[in-house]
């Protein structure tokens, strides 16, 4: 199962920062992601990246463990694709073929 | 790590955030109390008894160059509920500096944080990398 999430928004970093009290500057200033060397897009906070997957799976689970392998910045078009297997789901989100999240769902028991 | 305790906080989560959360994440809306599965993460980095920046502040850490999430584990007791108070109960699990390839030199911070009303909803543990100046 796939599903894309296009033209993240940047307006929304702040949001998300908002609810989770968070004033990392690079998620809410381009001049700041610049001078922290993430180029010249603000950074999306790491829970918005997992709530996509979360959506994607979209049923109640037990536990999951995820990964950051690499940042989503505003503007970008996403691919969310999961796989089940037995009672864990396998996660993925993808920028092309850059895997930048991977995680595993477990179902409860 | 035993020198530094989290103060404990508290988190409303309220029907509009979940609203909120589901249209920025495309979820779809909300058909019973249940909120979206990231308020275990988002109470728990939200509710803490202080922010994360000062919280980095308070350990040394270089929150101004822009920290970045590396690893998160949650485990779901129950499902958070819209409308509740949660309390929210932090623990550095570790902090150490290791050579970073991206920065030279890099710390790593480890935190476990527990959400709980009446019952023990969730526990999140977060490994969070901070940039810093030397190994």
């Amino acid at each position: 199962m796939r599903r894309r999430f296009e033209d993240i928004s940047g307006d929304d970093m702040a949001a998300w920062c908002a609810l989770l009290n968070d004033d990392n500057a690079i998620h809410l200033s381009r001049e700041a992601a610049a001078a922290a060397g993430f180029g010249p897009r603000r950074v999306n906070p790491g829970p918005a990246n997992l709530a996509y997957l979360m959506t994607l799976v979209g049923r109640d689970f037990a536990v999951l463990d995820a990964q950051f392998a690499g940042n989503v910045f505003e503007g970008d078009d996403l691919t969310a694709e999961v796989s089940q297997q037995d009672d864990t789901t396998h996660a993925r989100l993808l920028r092309g073929a850059e895997v930048l999240v991977t995680a595993v769902f477990k179902e409860k028991p | 790590m035993d020198q530094f305790a989290i103060p404990d906080g508290r988190y409303l989560l309220s029907a509009g955030m979940d609203d909120l959360v589901r249209r920025m994440a495309q979820a779809p809306a909300r058909t019973d109390q249940r909120a979206h599965p990231i308020f275990a993460f988002v109470a728990a980095l939200g509710g803490l008894g202080l922010k994360i920046a000062d919280l980095s502040a308070a350990l040394g850490l270089a929150f101004e160059r822009g920290p970045v999430l590396a690893r998160c584990r949650i485990g779901y007791n129950a499902p958070l509920l819209v409308d509740r108070h949660y309390d929210v109960r932090a623990d550095i699990e570790a902090l150490e500096r290791k050579p970073s390839r991206t920065f030279g030199a890099a710390d790593h911070l480890h935190l476990s944080i527990r959400l709980s009303d009446d019952y023990p909803r969730s526990q999140t543990r977060l490994h969070i990398i901070y940039p810093a100046d030397r190994a």
